[in-house]
């Protein structure tokens, strides 16, 4: 178990390497210079220069590159004299337009886009799981008929088209909901959920949608496996055969999407964000790029890298856990 | 106020200025309410009584609450030497005073007094090149400080540095004439003076600035924000945008870039020193990263915890229509801002006088207007200034009727059919609306050739002396409401470079600049009246241009927001005397 997970941080950490190695190098094909972008329209060649020294921008490609995974580790100082700014480790580099260290953007923005998610994720997973599940083996009822018809319209729905009915019936036209904000969750758990309720809502219903749909087929193939007729032939209950043999099996693609739906989801909900006003990760994604914001843009491309590499190391120990058919080595 | 930044580098910082006059032109029809002209009654006032603090009580006004301002994007810059936006100057109001300021009460008189200074500025000798402002007594800074003209002066001094640049530059400019204003002087960085060359601050209450040449405006440009105090101590130079350090109202409590601004009163600000502010509001929070449409219909739907909400972003079109009913409609505040909108006509090419006569017969304004939203973007032009405009009267030469008079273009053309290329701006809006021009003036007996132009270079293209294009739709506003700031950029021949020219009709004749000159040397209260009169006289004899039409605000506020009106110095819903219903 040990090993398998050295081996993998192992690699997760040389895929890092390459996206950043990437990211660089897609910057340094922008067309533009970012320079000439910060200093405005009346701006001459010596103010452009100026700008280039304090981003680090005028160095060579891999001078910029080794300078950058300095940062990470020891920190670094952008700049020199009166224009010098710190920016202490781990330093993902420094945001000229924000006036602050692009780690403390992140910070900043993160933890909408996690709420975002957290929540969502419980929602859509505990939703779409259950409902999933229980159309399985009520295959054939109304129940079933009605939940497949209801996740058939939820999985074809998209954010923007659901999220905009929520807010129009719910916040609009009645007043039921506030418009969503978001609270800390440590300055005031009760207003950090109701601000965010309606994205939750959102996010919970296309996905557990699409969750639903996947659940109840993995569960019917499942059921009709041979090790599900030992369980039955061996005089188990229904109850056990079911939470004990067959969700098990049947949950294992379950947690794979899921790890991956959240490690993206992690990265950014730029249109979840953006419906619901809310200034998480994936607003500030879009605009840094917008501004050409690059030290923000190579910092929350590597960060959305990280998550999907987190979240398989994730997926696959917990592969190990649900499933006994997996040993890790 | 915006001129340039808002109209001529539209397409440039179109991102960042969703706010601005960029999505302004997008609103679409409904709404629409008779034409109205109004005549501008601004002027300069020296009278004590405008002069003097504090600012005259608002009826029913009560001091407290919150002011919530929904807005698409986050400030380009708050620092005052950078400001040059006018919702960045409108904010700018509350954190700083700047020598002279705008004092309005929605009754569409404007009228020009002394903020920080006790007046608008003494003329020394009478011929507008020295100026001395004295400032008030007892104004004092967030720390409670006083302000003293050093730091104007020094405010002045640092707007000179490079890497501050985005500001105005009048005031600059008049200072080095000839060439670019910072070649002499690069303000008080790496050992620069703190002032630059023709400001003297003979005593703490005292500053003089010494032109070399005439300049009747300098009241006016000393209402832009480059002349906020600065005090050296506190200068953080490229970060000061982030907390500008206050002499007015209010001061910064949190700012998080593209999330939040918040701010707070400032204890140290004291309203027997302010003629233009009342400040009832505990303090303002501005709320960026939202959509247009998001921002209208929660105002539209004044939710409880958005009664005390206002937006500077226009209503978009799809959110019009709700916009008129009971409940709504008495809380739209529009009308005209200070640009117009005209379709250029490039007279180095297009020589022939009749055929610019016959355009101005044959553009349909009403189509123009609808291909961007009709009456809530705007009102059909027949002037080159806008109503907002200092003096301003409406006149028309041509007296077409606003779809076009047939019978006069086929006069004019004497059979004639024109051959000429429409440029326009490759996003939607512009391209429909050159659509819809081509379509009008195809039908009224031009060729028209289209050539659509990257939005981004669109007024670089355009700005271009040897530019192979007849005709091109542009926008521009005055930096100050008077016709000096429209006129001589737009159409003083002598202005015209290879690249980069303000003066897209390429018109250039001598009697022109030789009233612009005369005009210039009048006492500041005349000018007025000359700008307007030559506007006419531009129209009438030169006709250089189709003016379309006056662009139009039309912004929304909650129920709890009271005393509003559209500014008509920034051409937005006001900030100073507003305040939050109890």
């Amino acid at each position: 178990m040990l090993r398998f997970i050295v081996r993998r941080l192992l690699v997760a950490a040389a895929t890092l390497v390459v996206i950043s190695l990437v990211t660089f190098g897609l910057f340094f094909a922008v067309p533009s210079s970012p320079a000439k972008v910060m200093c405005g329209k009346s701006c001459t060649a010596e103010d452009i220069a100026q700008v280039e020294a304090r981003l680090g921008i005028d160095q060579p490609l891999p001078r910029q590159y080794t300078d950058f995974v300095r940062g990470v580790f020891v920190g670094r100082t952008y700049g020199e004299g009166d224009f010098a700014r710190r920016c202490p480790a781990p330093c993902l580099g420094y945001s000229f337009r924000n006036n602050q260290p692009v780690t403390e953007i992140i910070a900043q923005r993160l933890p909408v886009t996690a709420s975002i998610v957290a929540g969502g994720a419980v929602l859509w997973l505990l939703l779409g799981v259950s409902l999933g599940m229980v159309s399985a083996l009520w295959r054939g009822t109304v129940f079933d008929r009605a939940a497949i018809g209801v996740t058939l319209a939820g999985a074809s729905m998209q954010v923007y088209f659901f999220g905009l009915i929520l807010l129009y019936v719910l916040v609009y036209a009645t007043g039921l909901l506030p418009f969503p904000s978001y609270t800390p969750l440590t300055e005031n758990p009760l207003r950090w959920a109701a601000g965010l309720l309606l994205p939750w809502m959102t996010l919970g219903f296309l996905n557990s949608a699409l969750y639903a749909r996947l659940s109840r087929a993995q569960m019917l193939e499942t059921l009709s496996e041979d090790f599900v007729r030992t369980a039955r032939a061996k005089g188990l209950s229904p109850r056990q055969v079911h939470l004990r043999h067959a969700l098990r099996a049947a949950i294992t693609p379950i947690v794979t999407i899921a790890g991956l739906d959240i490690g993206t989801s992690l990265g950014g909900t730029f249109i979840t964000e953006s419906i619901f006003g809310l200034q998480g990760l994936g607003k500030a994604t879009v605009e840094a790029v917008q501004f050409l914001n690059l030290p923000l843009v190579m910092a929350t491309v590597l960060l959305a890298a990280v998550f999907i590499v987190v979240a398989n190391i994730v997926v696959d120990v917990l592969y190990a856990v649900i499933d006994p058919r997996v040993r890790l080595n | 106020m915006r001129g340039r930044t808002r109209t001529l580098t539209c397409g440039v910082l179109a991102v960042a200025l969703v706010a601005g006059g960029c999505t302004r032109t997008t609103d679409s029809g409904g709404g629409g309410e008779e034409k109205k002209t109004k005549t501008q009654t601004g002027s300069i006032s020296y009278e004590a009584a405008d002069n003097r603090g504090p600012a005259a009580a608002v009826d029913g006004a009560t001091r407290g609450g919150t002011v919530t301002v929904m807005q698409v994007s986050d400030f380009e810059h708050l620092d005052p030497a950078r400001n040059y936006v006018n919702v960045q100057q409108v904010t700018g109001g509350l954190l700083y005073r700047a020598l002279n300021g705008y004092k309005e009460n929605g009754s569409g008189q404007l009228l020009l007094v002394g903020d920080l200074a006790t007046n608008p500025g003494k003329d020394v000798d009478g011929d507008c090149k020295v100026w001395e402002f004295t400032l008030r007594d007892g104004v004092k800074y967030e720390d409670g400080s006083p302000v003293t003209s050093r730091d104007v002066a020094y405010g002045i001094g640092r707007s000179f540095a490079p890497s501050l640049n985005e500001g105005p530059h009048y005031i600059q400019q008049w200072l080095y004439p000839g060439g670019v204003y910072n070649a002499a002087y690069k303000g008080p960085y790496d050992g620069g003076k703190p002032a630059p060359d023709g400001i003297t601050t003979p005593d703490d209450r005292t500053i003089r600035f010494t032109f070399p040449q005439p300049h009747c405006d300098m009241p006016y440009a000393a209402a832009l924000p480059t002349s906020a105090p600065v005090p050296a101590g506190k200068d953080t130079r490229d970060q000061y945008d982030l907390r500008p350090f206050s002499s007015g109202p209010y001061k910064v409590k949190s700012y998080q870039r593209d999330v939040a601004l918040e701010l707070e009163r400032n204890p140290n600000w004291d309203p027997k020193t302010d003629p233009l502010r009342t400040a009832y509001p505990d303090g303002w929070r501005f709320t960026f990263g939202l959509e247009s449409a998001q921002i209208a219909e929660r105002l539209v739907a004044d939710a409880p915890a958005d009664q005390a909400s206002m937006s500077w972003v226009d209503v978009p079109p799809a959110v019009l229509p709700r916009t008129t009913s009971g409940g709504v409609a008495e809380r739209v505040v529009k009308g005209p801002t200070q640009y117009t909108w005209v379709l250029n006509i490039n007279t180095q090419r297009v020589t022939d006088l009749n055929i610019r006569k016959a355009l101005n017969y044959a553009v349909d304004k009403d189509a123009v207007l609808k291909a961007i939203g009709g009456q809530a973007a705007g009102s059909p032009a027949t002037t080159l200034m806008s109503p907002t405009t200092a003096g301003f009267h409406q006149y028309d030469v041509f007296n077409a009727p606003i779809s076009g008079d047939r019978a006069k273009v086929a006069e004019l053309l004497a059979g004639k059919r024109p051959k000429l290329v429409l440029a326009h701006s490759n996003i939607e809006l512009r391209t429909q609306q050159a659509e819809a021009l081509r379509k009008n003036l195809t039908d009224m007996g031009f060729d028209i050739v289209m050539k659509p132009i990257e939005n981004s270079s669109y007024y670089d293209e355009i700005g271009r002396k040897n530019n192979p294009y007849d005709l091109y739709i542009g926008g521009w506003g005055s930096d100050w409401p008077t016709g000096s700031t429209i006129i001589p950029p737009l159409y003083d021949g002598r202005e015209i470079v290879a690249e980069g020219n303000n003066n897209l009709s390429y018109l250039n004749e001598s009697a022109v600049s030789a009233e612009i000159d005369r005009i210039r040397k009048l006492p500041a209260a005349e000018q007025d009246a000359g700008w307007m009169a030559l506007d006419e006289k531009i129209m009438r004899e030169s006709v250089p241009v189709v003016p379309c039409y006056y662009d139009a605000a039309y912004e929304l506020h909650g129920s709890k927001i009271g005393n509003t009106f559209l500014s008509d110095a920034y051409g937005i819903l006001q900030a100073n005397t507003i305040y939050v219903k109890q």
